[in-house]
Formats: structure tokens, sequence, C-alpha cells
């Protein structure tokens, strides 16, 4: 679970989220469920046959390296969608029912990807940061495995 | 002040280098939980230690074209421990160097550092053994363009290109592959994956040190690997190995760098590991200078002296069940090389044939020496050890006692019976055919 900080300011791309915490209470979770999905629906991109995922926005280096990790597959239907809805969006219409997102589909196939690029970038980060101490402790507990 | 008269103060240090010679040739292999282990202690003055795991993992084991090289760059990649980012930094906060390199029948995995660091880097050893991740993004965005880039450099290098083509010429399967990764044949992550968990399995890797006394190298070791590594297996095997021998030519890339001369490899392989004689008879023909700015008393050095610019060397490719024995010849242009090339097979054809005395001695003193300086390198150490250890034999430096001039003359004609392998790179309209050459 990302820190409360993260929860509350955005995890590098991803945007403010509180859903790791609801997620771990699963009380609150089937409550908030309802409410999430009734969203999702309203918001209009399942009738164009997106994915929730589909609408990250990808103008920054960190999704770019993450949609360069996607299988192949998926990454010519996240293409494939992107085209359908366009022209969706061009001629004003939602698709045929039949072919909106239905709710078990709509899986989160791109953040976990996010997550371990900005992980990538974080521990990077701390590398470059870091500050070299001498530790008095470890010089005498310091066994010598061959001595 | 920097005077003769310092001198006896630094014998102390002139003896332990002597006393470390003599510990090092006595060292013998022990085993640690099914893992073959040896340590050569220096007791010298130098103050670092270096661990390498020997895999017997080459390309001649490998069941996909290039796996084993997209393996070797899979090493110290991100483990269930820590990632590659992790393992490279807190390498160089240890001041260590960790590096994996690939023969046609071993990969080596090795880690030099300071004394005392000896528990991180053993510990960094077993989780690439035991716990390498081989994400696919990993392939992709850090291994994947290494592999290419060795792979040109070598397709751009005529001697190693040629020695490559030459070795599939003469042993077609096994020890033929190639040793690099060919755009041709796509090694996925599932190949890495599989060739791997077969290649780490306990019986098929072993342990060498320097800096370590082997007690105390397999006590660590049994700890360390105990657990982790992938539990004991078959390994790897290949088929036996059968010279067959034949003829390429290649033309030299227009685009191939200034450097890229036009080169001919003549070789001659038998499927028996490479004798004392062999080594000798390497010497023999020589083509390196054991001095500097003069081109050597050895038949092709003065043969390659003719041209300016041009060499022709001999070398002997050791494997466990097999041997190559050739000369690399390269020259400015490919008409000089095709007048070296005749006359360096003349040279092979008399080879041993009518040799004096001293030259055969003279041999057999380059030939221990460079045996014996071969064992100084980390590198070199650990290519004579490994297979050593595989083979389940002792440690023990190569006897030349047995070899005389007419050893040697009966080895290069026995030799000489096979079908030769010739490569040609270069101009392909002026270079000769094998038969042009008069083999």
């Amino acid at each position: 679970m990302p820190t409360i900080d993260k929860m509350i300011f955005g995890n590098g791309p991803l945007g403010p989220s509180l859903a790791p915490w609801i997620r771990q209470r699963p009380t609150l979770q089937k409550f908030w469920a309802r409410w999430s999905n009734w969203y999702k629906n309203a918001a209009g991109y399942r009738q164009k046959g997106y994915l929730y995922d589909d609408l990250i926005v990808e103008e920054n280096p960190t999704v770019q390296k993450a949609i360069s990790r996607l299988p192949a597959n998926q990454s010519y239907d996240r293409v494939f969608r992107m085209r359908r809805g366009l022209i969706q969006s061009m001629l004003h219409t939602p698709l045929p029912k039949e072919q909106w997102t239905k709710a078990e589909a709509d899986e989160r196939y791109l953040t976990p990807l996010i997550e371990q690029v900005v992980a990538e970038e974080k521990e990077r980060e701390e590398w470059d940061t870091m500050v070299v101490e001498r530790l008095k402790q470890r010089k005498e507990g310091k066994k010598n495995i061959f001595g | 002040m920097y005077s003769l008269a310092r001198l006896p103060r630094s014998q102390p240090l002139l003896k332990n280098v002597i006393k470390r010679s003599v510990s090092s040739s006595t060292a013998q292999p022990a085993s640690a939980g099914g893992v073959s282990v040896i340590g050569f202690e220096n007791k010298g003055p130098a103050s670092t230690s270096s661990l390498t795991v020997a895999v017997k993992a080459g390309s001649r084991y490998e069941s996909i074209p290039g796996v084993a090289h997209v393996l070797k760059n899979f090493a110290f990649k991100a483990t269930s421990s820590a990632s590659s980012l992790r393992t490279a930094r807190e390498t160089e906060l240890y001041g260590g160097v960790l590096s994996a390199s690939l023969t046609r029948e071993h990969l080596f995995l090795s880690a030099e550092f300071l004394r005392g660091d000896e528990e991180h880097f053993l510990s960094v050893l077993a989780s690439v053994l035991s716990s390498s991740q081989f994400y696919p993004h990993e392939l992709n965005e850090l291994v994947l363009p290494v592999v290419e880039s060795e792979a040109i450099q070598a397709q751009s290098t005529p001697a190693a290109l040629a020695l490559d083509i030459a070795h599939t010429l003469a042993f077609r399967k096994g020890l033929g592959n190639s040793l690099y990764a060919s755009p041709n044949y796509p090694v996925t992550i599932e190949d890495v994956k599989s060739y791997a968990q077969t290649a780490f399995a306990k019986s098929n890797i072993s342990v060498i040190g320097t800096g370590v006394s082997t007690e105390s190298l397999s006590k660590a070791v049994s700890s360390a690997f105990g657990s982790g590594s992938s539990a004991a297996g078959s390994g790897l095997s290949g088929g036996a190995t059968k010279y067959f021998g034949g003829e390429s030519r290649v033309p030299l890339d227009i685009h191939a760098p200034a450097t890229a001369l036009p080169t001919v490899v003549v070789a001659f392989g038998s499927s028996s590991p490479a004798t004392p004689d062999l080594k000798v008879l390497k010497e023999l023909l020589g083509g390196e200078s054991s001095l500097k700015w003069t081109p050597g008393t050895s038949p092709l050095s003065q043969a390659a002296a003719k041209i300016p610019g041009a060499s022709a060397k001999a070398f002997l490719l050791p494997y466990s069940d097999a041997s190559l024995f050739g000369v690399v010849i390269t020259a400015p242009t490919s008409p000089q090389a095709k007048t070296l090339a005749t006359e360096v097979v003349s040279i092979i054809k008399s080879a041993g044939k009518g040799s004096k005395d001293e030259e055969v001695k003279r041999a057999i003193a380059k030939a221990t020496f460079s045996d014996a300086v071969g064992s100084e390198t980390l590198e070199g150490l650990v290519s004579s050890v490994g297979p050593a250890l595989f083979a389940g034999g002792t440690i023990k430096s190569e006897s030349f006692s047995s070899v005389s001039a007419s050893s040697i003359s009966k080895a290069a004609a026995e030799l000489l019976k096979a079908k030769p392998t010739v490569v040609s790179i270069g101009n392909v309209s002026v270079l000769p055919y094998a038969d042009e050459l008069g083999l």
C-alpha cells in the first residue's frame, strides 16, 4: 500500500487514490464498490469501449515506459480500443450495447506496470542521493566468514 | 634515496610471493553439498579475493541458438533479494567488480573484491543462481541491446567471426554452436528461464576462489548455496563431439571498420582433448614474438614479416572432448592474404618434420611458461581450473616431459590426416579455395 501522502497527493502519474486503503477494509469495499461501479458507468468511457487504464494520461516518460513493457497482444488491443473510441467520439455516438466494456472485463492492465516503473525511479533516486556512513557497530560485529 | 640499500627490507615480500606460488600449486578441490569447490590461498601482499562460479552452460549445451549468450548477459540482474540497480550500486560501494563471461563449454560468473567482503559477494552469486527473476522487461531493456551489440562487434571482427564459423564447420553441433545470439533466432524469456533452471543445478556448477582456503570456502559455499541454489538436477548434457571440417568463404562487409582486415583461418580438429604435443607444436609454429619490435624466429612470424602489417598466429583451442588447432592469417589486402596463406599452408604441412632439438626445447620452454603464466590472471586461472573441476581430476600443471621432436612430428602427422577447416573472409574473388592452397 502506498503511503498516505501518496494516496492524497498522487503517486507519480497515477494521481490521488484511496483505493488501496479501501481495498484493505472488506466491509468498506463492499459498500464502495457499488458507488465505484455506478461512477464508472456514468463516466461514459465504457460505452465507447475503453478500459479504465486507457484513460491514464500517457504523455510522460514514466507511462511511456510502462506502455513499452506491455505484452504485444495487450499493446495491440489498447491501440485498437483507442482507434475505435476515437471514431465513436467523432460520431458522437456510443457503441452498440453488446460492445460496451463489461465491469468484469475492465481490468487494470497498466497500473501495475506504472507502479513498477515508479518504484524503479524511486529506487534510482534513493541510490543517487545516498550518503555513505561508516557504522561503528558494524565494524565490531562484522564476522569474516572465511576467518 | 632509492638505492639498492633498500632491497633487504623488501625481501620478506619476495619470500611471500614464492610461498604463494608453492601453496597455490597444491590446492585440491573439495565438495560442498554437491558443489565442487577449490580455493587458492595467495599469501602474498595482494589484498583482493575473488569468487567465480563456473557453470557448465556454454554454447555447446544450448537447445535454442543464442540462449547461452542471453543467459550470460542476464547475470546480476534482478533477483528476489535485490534489483539489478541495487546489485550494481552495492558492488560499487564495496569496490568490487562483477563480471560474466561465456566460452563454448562454460559460463563464468565472477566477483572480485577486497578481502573481508566475501560474505556479501558470495550471497550475490548465490542469489543470482537461485533466485534470478528473469523479468521480460529486463530482457528487452537491459539484456538484448547488449547481446545485440556484442554480436555485431563479433560480426565486424573478422578473426572472431572466422573462428566462430570454423567451429561450426569443424564440429557442426554442440561445440559448433555459435557463441553469439543471432537476430535470426529470437530468444524468448521462457527459453532463458528453462535453460537457467537446468544450467544452475548443483551438479552443474563449481566454485573457484582466490585468496581463500578450500576448507573455509567449502564451508561458506555449503551454507550460502545450501538452501538457496536450485536442487540437484541432471544439468545439461551435450552429445559427443565429432570432427567434420569443411570450407566457408565470407565477403568482408564494405562497411566494416578499417581495422577489419582480410582473414584466413586454416584449422585441423580432432575429437580428443589437447595433448602436450599439440601445445608445444603451437609454440613451435609460433607467430607471436617474445621480444618487442622483432618479428621473432618462429616460422610463422618469419613468413608474416615479409608483408608489412600481416600476421600469422597459431592457436590451439582445447575442449573437454575435442581440440581445434590452426593458424589465423591476416593481411592488409586480400592478394597479400592469399600469398601468406599459401606460405603458411606449406609451413603447416612440414610442421614438426626435421625440427632441430634446440627449436623443440625452446618451444617446450615457451609452452611451459605460457601454461604457467595463464593461471596468474583470474581469467586464465578460471579457464584452466573450471574444466578440470568438472572433469573431476586433480589440479596440476601440464607436464611436457614426454614431448620430443619425434612425438611432435607424429602428433602433427596425425592431425593433418583430418579434413581441413578453411574459412576465408575478405574479397572472395581473390582469396584462394582450400584445394588451391594445397590442402
